[in-house]
């Protein structure tokens, strides 16, 4: 043991460029899997719950009386779907825009910490990149996924697809400056734009210390997953599908796959910003103490997720001038307000 | 109170020799033929100083033996009075003309189309004469003259020709002769109007524009049309409607029925509101026959015609609940799953879920099974306090508002001369019931209010179903503590063949007024059926709603009213 950690070391001090690249590498891969294993789960999961607030079964049959294996099955009916790429169709900006989503997503998912270890008294986060201003970076990168819808959209050559795309690239920019402002806010109190730090500083919680930018974030993030109210640039009773109507097979599928993608992601970014992260009391058993920050944060992001199908099932969609409206008129002023606050108490208690 | 026969010596009083010939059947319904000339003056009068302001339809009938065509206007008037006028025009075989009554009536614009099409009457002064249910290649064949010979000709077998024309239609010629099919260059006398798509185009002023469909298949559409929508960005600048994509002929089959038959056919016209559909042809024929329906039978007729309502109403709202909150959304199930308990009422006594046949002339099938009434008792009360509960959740819900609110409103002016009916036009504010107009069944005894609206915008069309569901809930309580015992079908059989004679029936169906004109010459089969669809009426008005709405808006108003393309096709 001692002589592989040797052996590691050296190398490590040899060629520094080889092994960071080797550690991105298998970082990649433990996050692509993590980020898409739980994606599934959250399509699962979001299946399940709305049955259940619908008064439905959802599925039911493949993988026993929990459907658990319905995904797979799906993946598999996509992956062996024909391809489809319409006759007039942008075919360069078609092809690459549910890889442009796939890849904003892994963007996302590197510089967001997935949770922490309890070793030795002290917690150890989970990150792959954990870089000085994370909480800035996973911002920006959660808004990538609006350039993927719009290729997606525009590429189509279809009436509905660029409706859909327009509506997505103006929701996008109604929401996404409030959605910064409240980052910006977290960072205040924080003295970090480190996501690492931002959970390690929260004593209290950034949901109780602020809550009216947690509430901006909350509704600035729903409308970032393009989910119900906010799911304009899909609205399959007024444009069929969105920008996605012309997609099929597995292309149709990365791009669906990465709405829930970004689902989990966004909702673990709020945990981490307003819901004290991995927080929580130390559970006294052995083994599970260590994984103990891993629990707690699993569980919050439990219940976001299921708060946001709750939404679904229960609200109606906004019209797309009236979601701009609110975000402008409503939105930045109220998150500039929390900004002041977020000041305020920040320096206070500094 | 205005009678039919105030109306007909008003009438003959002010033009003098118009009137070729009148029967007053009762005080509320006039019968007259007109003479073509004097027609449009008669409906001026008419909708002027007696005010007829509600134009309920038009239809055409080929009365081939007396070599000449007919066009019964029927117009009646919105709670001034209660008298419906039948007004016929003649006008002989060939080269059919009559009078158009769009310059009066706005609503009588479809009407004319279909008559139009069907038989090949044209009307003089119909601004847009073009083909409305049927498709451009069938436009020529008048499919619904008495000497049709169809497709495939009934007598010979023979199918009809594909042919091209000169300026590069498919045409189909009925039939065609040896010499025709020989040759294959047939000169086709063809209508001269522009088609569908070219209307469209030409509507289209800048590159800004374009036109999107929404429809025929189309998660906005609760059956198959094509809502077309020229927008510019997310504006609708303009919308197009062309229907007949389940265009049955079923008022042509029917002619070729037998009288009991034509009931099944009433159900597939609207199967969520086959009772009332029902209900109106009975009830026509009845009217031909002098029946008088027994106590018991009409009882049990507004039971499972109420029952039928709250279920149309329940699927109708939670339809339109999907198409402003997408599929996810709980309320819509939990409507479906209140139906289910409606639709088994229904079922324990009708045998059927949506297509019941049940109504018999003079009364009906069967009688209610064994404790449906403690059934009912156990139903009403849980579905009564549900209702309340949704109409609390939409009062509640501020989203709701801001997309329902002002959304398509409707003044209760415009409601009236575009001929709404039902929920659509009471929204408005114009408290309109055919249950209250036309005293048919046992409803002049029963207690229950006309549900009204203020704004007339999508969110009080849903109010005023969800509130008449609680009436509903009210008329079947009542019904079901007055029920008396006794017959439910008319001592005598009713004959196979019926006297010569015609009747207009209305109902008040889920969707507005039904009514059903229903001519017999004697035979065995109807001579003629023409159905007065409640949302072909709201249909019509549904183009000019949209102009200057949002799309998603065009979606919330084209959702609100409650569509049924199966009866508007029919």
């Amino acid at each position: 043991m001692d002589g592989i950690i040797e052996i590691i070391t050296k190398f490590a001090a040899q060629e520094p460029a080889i092994f960071a690249l080797i550690i991105g590498l298998i970082g990649a891969a433990v996050i692509s899997g993590v980020v898409n294993v739980g994606a599934m789960l959250v399509i699962w999961g979001e299946r399940k719950v709305l049955s259940d607030f619908c008064n439905r079964f959802g599925p039911n049959r493949v993988g026993g009386r929990w459907g658990i294996l319905q995904l797979g099955a799906d993946a598999i009916k996509l992956f062996t779907k024909e391809d489809i790429i319409p006759g007039d169709a942008d075919k360069g900006v078609y092809v690459w825009a549910p890889i442009v989503a796939s890849m904003a997503t892994m963007l996302v998912a590197a510089a967001i910490p997935f949770g922490a270890l309890h070793i030795g008294g002290r917690n150890i986060p989970l990150v792959v990149a954990n870089m000085d201003i994370s909480a800035f970076y996973v911002e920006a990168a959660l808004s990538l996924m609006a350039i993927a819808v719009f290729m997606a959209g525009y590429s189509s050559n279809n009436k509905y697809s660029i409706l859909g795309a327009f509506r997505g690239i103006a929701r996008m920019i109604a929401y996404e400056v409030p959605m910064g402002v409240c980052v910006i806010s977290v960072a205040v109190m924080a003295h970090s734009l480190n996501l690492v730090e931002i959970v390690e500083s929260q004593t209290v919680w950034y949901a109780f210390a602020q809550p009216l930018g947690f509430a901006i974030f909350v509704i600035a993030l729903i409308t970032d997953l393009g989910r119900i109210p906010f799911d304009q640039s899909e609205a399959e009773e007024e444009i069929i599908s969105g920008y996605n109507t012309e997609y099929s097979g597995i292309r149709w599928g990365l791009l669906y796959f990465q709405e829930y993608n970004n689902a989990l992601l966004g909702s673990i970014l709020l945990v981490l910003l307003f819901l004290g992260g991995w927080h929580g009391p130390i559970i006294p058993i052995p083994i599970l103490d260590i994984i103990s920050p891993l629990i707690w944060l699993f569980m919050k992001v439990v219940i976001v997720l299921w708060f946001f199908i709750w939404v679904r099932s229960s609200l109606f969609r906004l019209r797309i001038d009236q979601v701009t409206d609110f975000g402008w008129k409503w939105m930045l002023p109220l998150s500039l307000l929390n900004l002041g606050w977020a000041v305020l108490i920040g320096s206070y208690f500094a | 109170m205005t009678t039919a026969s105030e109306v007909l010596s008003s009438i003959q009083s002010a033009f003098p020799g118009a009137v070729i010939d009148s029967r007053v059947e009762s005080d509320l319904r006039l019968w007259a033929t007109i003479d073509s000339k004097k027609i449009l003056d008669v409906c001026k009068h008419l909708s002027s100083k007696h005010s007829f302001d509600h134009y309920s339809g038009s239809a055409g009938v080929d009365w081939i033996a007396r070599n000449e065509m007919e066009v019964v206007e029927i117009m009646a008037s919105h709670g001034t009075h209660k008298v419906v006028a039948m007004l016929k025009v003649k006008t002989p075989r060939e080269n059919p003309s009559v009078k158009s009554l769009t310059g009066l009536y706005w609503n009588a614009s479809w009407y004319e189309r279909e008559i139009w099409e069907m038989l090949g009457i044209n009307f003089e002064g119909h601004p847009e004469l073009y083909p409305l249910l049927l498709s451009d290649g069938l436009i020529g064949a008048w499919p619904w003259r008495k000497d049709f010979k169809g497709y495939p000709d009934l007598t010979t077998g023979e199918r009809a020709v594909e042919i091209t024309t000169p300026d590069g239609y498919t045409e189909y010629r009925f039939p065609p002769t040896p010499a025709e099919v020989e040759a294959g260059t047939v000169v086709v006398e063809r209508p001269k109007y522009p088609t569908f798509q070219e209307r469209e185009e030409m509507a289209i002023t800048s590159d800004s524009e374009m036109i999107m469909h929404l429809g025929p298949q189309h998660a906005m559409v609760p059956g198959p049309f094509l809502l077309d929508v020229l927008v510019e960005g997310e504006r609708v600048k303009k919308a197009f409607l062309d229907l007949g994509y389940i265009h049955k002929g079923i008022e042509k089959i029917m002619e070729n029925r037998s009288w009991l038959q034509g009931i099944t056919y009433t159900d597939r016209m609207c199967y969520v509101a086959a009772l009332s559909n029902n209900e109106c042809y009975c009830g026509a024929i009845e009217n031909i026959l002098g029946l008088e329906v027994p106590q018991r039978a009409q009882y049990i007729r507004v039971i499972v015609e109420e029952l039928s309502r709250i279920q149309s109403h329940l699927i109708g709202t939670g339809e339109f609940l999907t198409l402003i909150a997408g599929v996810g959304f709980a309320p819509w199930q939990y409507m479906i799953m209140d139906r289910e308990k409606i639709i088994s009422l229904i079922e324990s006594v009708t045998g059927a879920r949506l297509t019941h046949s049940f109504v018999r002339f003079g009364g009906v099938r069967n009688d209610l099974p064994e404790g449906f009434a403690e059934q009912c008792k156990k139903v009403l009360p849980y579905m009564k306090s549900r209702t309340e509960e949704f109409i609390e959740l939409f009062a509640q819900d501020p989203i709701y508002h801001a997309r329902m609110e002002n959304i398509g409103s409707i003044s209760p002016e415009t409601g009236k001369r575009m001929g709404c009916s039902g929920p659509v036009l009471r929204a408005t504010g114009v408290a309109y019931d055919m249950r209250k107009e036309d005293p048919i069944l046992v409803y002049p005894d029963l207690d229950f209010k006309v549900i009204t609206g203020t704004r007339g915008d999508s969110a009080d069309r849903i109010d005023v179903r969800l509130r008449e569901i609680l009436e509903s809930i009210h008329i079947i309580e009542q019904c079901l503590d007055r029920i008396p015992s006794g017959p439910i079908k008319p001592e005598a059989k009713v004959p196979k063949k019926l006297p010569a004679g015609e009747a207009y029936y209305r109902v008040e169906d889920p969707r507005g007024e039904m009514g059903m004109y229903v001519i017999s010459d004697g035979g065995a089969n109807p001579y003629r059926v023409k159905v007065r669809g409640p949302f072909y009426a709201t249909f019509q008005t549904l183009t000019p709603l949209l102009e200057g709405t949002y799309i998603a808006d065009a979606v919330a108003i084209a959702g609100s009213m409650d569509g049924c393309p199966s009866e508007s096709d029919r």
